[in-house]
């Protein structure tokens, strides 16, 4: 088990003023502090080489608990053991054995190339030069950025960056990655250039992956886990498919029929099930077992043309997952 | 050992490269001093002349140009606040975590880049000292003791500098702001150090005050070496006291970012 998380708990104190010139000044003299419950009593167990994504709306404490895996924030109570480690107590073994990538924080030194900073990163973690030169091959080739390696890293584009990020992460090779967010903002191909080079470089390395994004393609493609963070509190830990078949069991259907079908029979069908037909083709959406009755039903009708049985975009599916996630854990 | 080196020597080989991206900018830092010592040329040679004086509690005006100038000097190569500024924003706004994540000491990493930014400073410098006493004999150096006195005590001076910053700077971790602290105190200490004007110029009860502070072997203690104000039967034991000053001030900076790293909030993502 390299990651053991018992009941971790943040709290931070945060000061709160009214808005404006005169809530400055009253603050200035008296500032009214209150208590945030970023995390309450996380508990979660994570497998060797298992990809985990970590889900929640803004604010529900998904990089809270990414910098206590990683030893930036000290806990108010609970443990964490990483292949017994402590993180927070940030040992140079611990620190060579973890990666994080935050989408929106660099490391790269900004005004000169990517390369310089992989040198950099050689030294601090010790990399033999030999190691060093093998895996920033395969990086660099993987993610297609050879071209791109010495040019200033202000220059390059936001997808390139977060490239150059991935590989200064992965240079010592670590045996658990965290990424936080690491598609923000990138184009669609650069998203599935990322995802891909995860999927491979897991199956390659079996290397634990921690994922937060906001982007379900990114978890639907790369997590089969997934656990749910909600104000601070756990609130799912299990099967991606699971969960999202919970929040929406619907599928999509497309019936078309090769000739119009006979009307009489279609409105007879339409008592039992919900669907709409234009002209001849129809299209519903059933949970999957209502719909595999509707389409041997309609297979009675009339020879179809073509069919088509799609699940609904999970992105839909979690927004509305997300506007009270709750509701459909209960 | 070798690793340490290696890992620390590669933030000042980063820090060089970063400032050979902007040579004007380097240019321009690297000769900003000698305005300063015009103007302090200038202002001087109005007191010696105005007043007719010969000399000033026992400088000649020679002697303290030579002082003013190496003041100038040691004062800008044990400079850190530039690097301090930094690390209190990097404390202020979560860039921080990009130390925190890696093998690697905040403190140490910072004082590289302090070395590594001064570096171009050292070059030049170093080339305006051995100068010195070619262009300007009697003013500073009178023997090869003398240079090594320095060059002990400059890199003491540099050390305990960057360790008092250090300390400040870790205030940040409660606090978020506290760039007026280290600008308060750059102030006060690029007076008190004796950087503008000597200690010795200063009133004896000031002066008593200040002798009991580290700031003293900031930059008093090595250009008082170097122009033979101070004798040498005095350079072993006020070594030694700067560096009991630099063993105090270190395990003061590291209780201090102990407990501030406690509380640190790695805020901005």
């Amino acid at each position: 088990m390299p990651i053991q998380v018992n009941e971790l708990s943040k709290q931070f104190k945060m000061f709160k003023r009214e808005a404006g010139l005169s809530g400055a000044f009253r603050s200035f003299f008296k500032r009214k502090y209150e208590t945030f419950h970023a995390l309450k009593e996380i508990s979660v167990q994570i497998e060797d080489g298992e990809i985990l994504g970590i889900l929640g709306e803004n604010g529900a404490g998904k990089t809270t608990l990414i910098k206590l895996l990683v030893g930036l924030l000290h806990p108010t109570s609970g443990e964490v053991n990483i292949n017994g480690f402590t993180p927070w107590n940030r040992k140079s073994n611990f620190l060579k054995q973890i990666s994080v990538v935050m989408g929106q924080k660099n490391q790269l030194w900004w005004d000169i190339p990517a390369s310089e900073s992989f040198l950099l990163n050689q030294k601090i973690y010790e990399i033999p030069q030999s190691q060093y030169k093998n895996t920033l091959d395969e990086l660099v080739d993987l993610l297609s950025v050879r071209d791109k390696l010495n040019v200033q890293v202000r220059r390059l584009s936001l997808g390139e960056r977060m490239k150059m990020e991935i590989i200064a992460s992965l240079l010592h090779n670590p045996k658990i990655v965290l990424l936080d967010e690491p598609t923000i903002g990138l184009d669609v191909i650069s998203q599935l250039k990322i995802r891909e080079f995860v999927k491979y470089y897991n199956e390659k390395y079996k290397t634990t992956f921690l994922l937060t994004s906001h982007y379900m393609h990114d978890i639907q493609a790369l997590c089969k886990r997934v656990f749910v963070i909600h104000k601070g509190a756990s609130l799912y830990d299990g099967d991606f498919e699971e969960l999202v078949n919970r929040v929406n069991p619907k599928r999509k259907l497309l019936f078309e029929f090769n000739d119009k079908p006979d009307y009489n029979k279609i409105e007879k069908l339409s008592e039992k099930y919900n669907f709409h037909i234009n002209n001849t083709i129809l299209q519903s959406e059933l949970p999957d077992k209502e719909l595999t009755k509707l389409v041997s039903e309609l297979f009675k009708l009339g020879v179809p043309a073509s069919i088509t049985m799609e699940d609904l975009p999970v992105e839909d599916t979690m927004r509305s997952f997300f506007t009270d996630p709750e509701k459909f854990l209960k | 050992m070798k690793a340490w080196i290696d890992k620390y020597f590669s933030v000042i080989r980063m820090t060089w490269i970063q400032a050979l991206e902007y040579k004007a900018n380097a240019i321009v830092g690297t000769f900003a001093i000698f305005s300063g010592l015009a103007i302090e040329f200038l202002i001087w040679k109005q007191v010696f002349q105005a007043q007719g004086l010969t000399e000033i509690r026992g400088f000649t005006f020679n002697g303290l140009m030579a002082y003013i100038f190496l003041c100038m000097i040691v004062g800008q190569l044990k400079s850190s606040w530039a690097t301090s500024m930094e690390m209190i924003d990097s404390i202020r706004t979560g860039e921080m975590n990009k130390y925190l994540i890696r093998p690697i000491s905040f403190f140490t990493y910072h004082f590289m880049m302090f070395i590594g930014h001064n570096s171009l400073f050292y070059i030049v410098y170093s080339t305006v000292l051995i100068l010195f006493p070619i262009l300007l004999p009697g003013w500073a150096f009178p023997t090869l003791l003398h240079v090594l006195g320095f060059i002990m005590a400059l890199l003491i001076s540099i050390y305990l500098s960057y360790a008092i910053y250090f300390c400040m700077v870790c205030f940040a971790f409660w606090f978020g702001e506290v760039r007026a602290l280290v600008i308060a105190y750059n102030i006060s200490n690029i007076v008190l150090s004796g950087q503008i004007i000597p200690l010795r110029l200063f009133p004896d009860s000031v002066r008593n005050i200040i002798n009991l502070t580290p700031l003293q072997f900031l930059v008093d203690f090595p250009v008082s070496i170097a122009t033979a104000n101070l004798p040498i039967k005095f350079w072993l034991p006020k070594m030694g006291i700067a560096l009991s000053w630099c063993i105090v001030m270190t395990l003061a900076g590291r209780v201090i970012y102990k407990s501030g790293i406690r509380v640190y909030g790695g805020y901005g993502a």
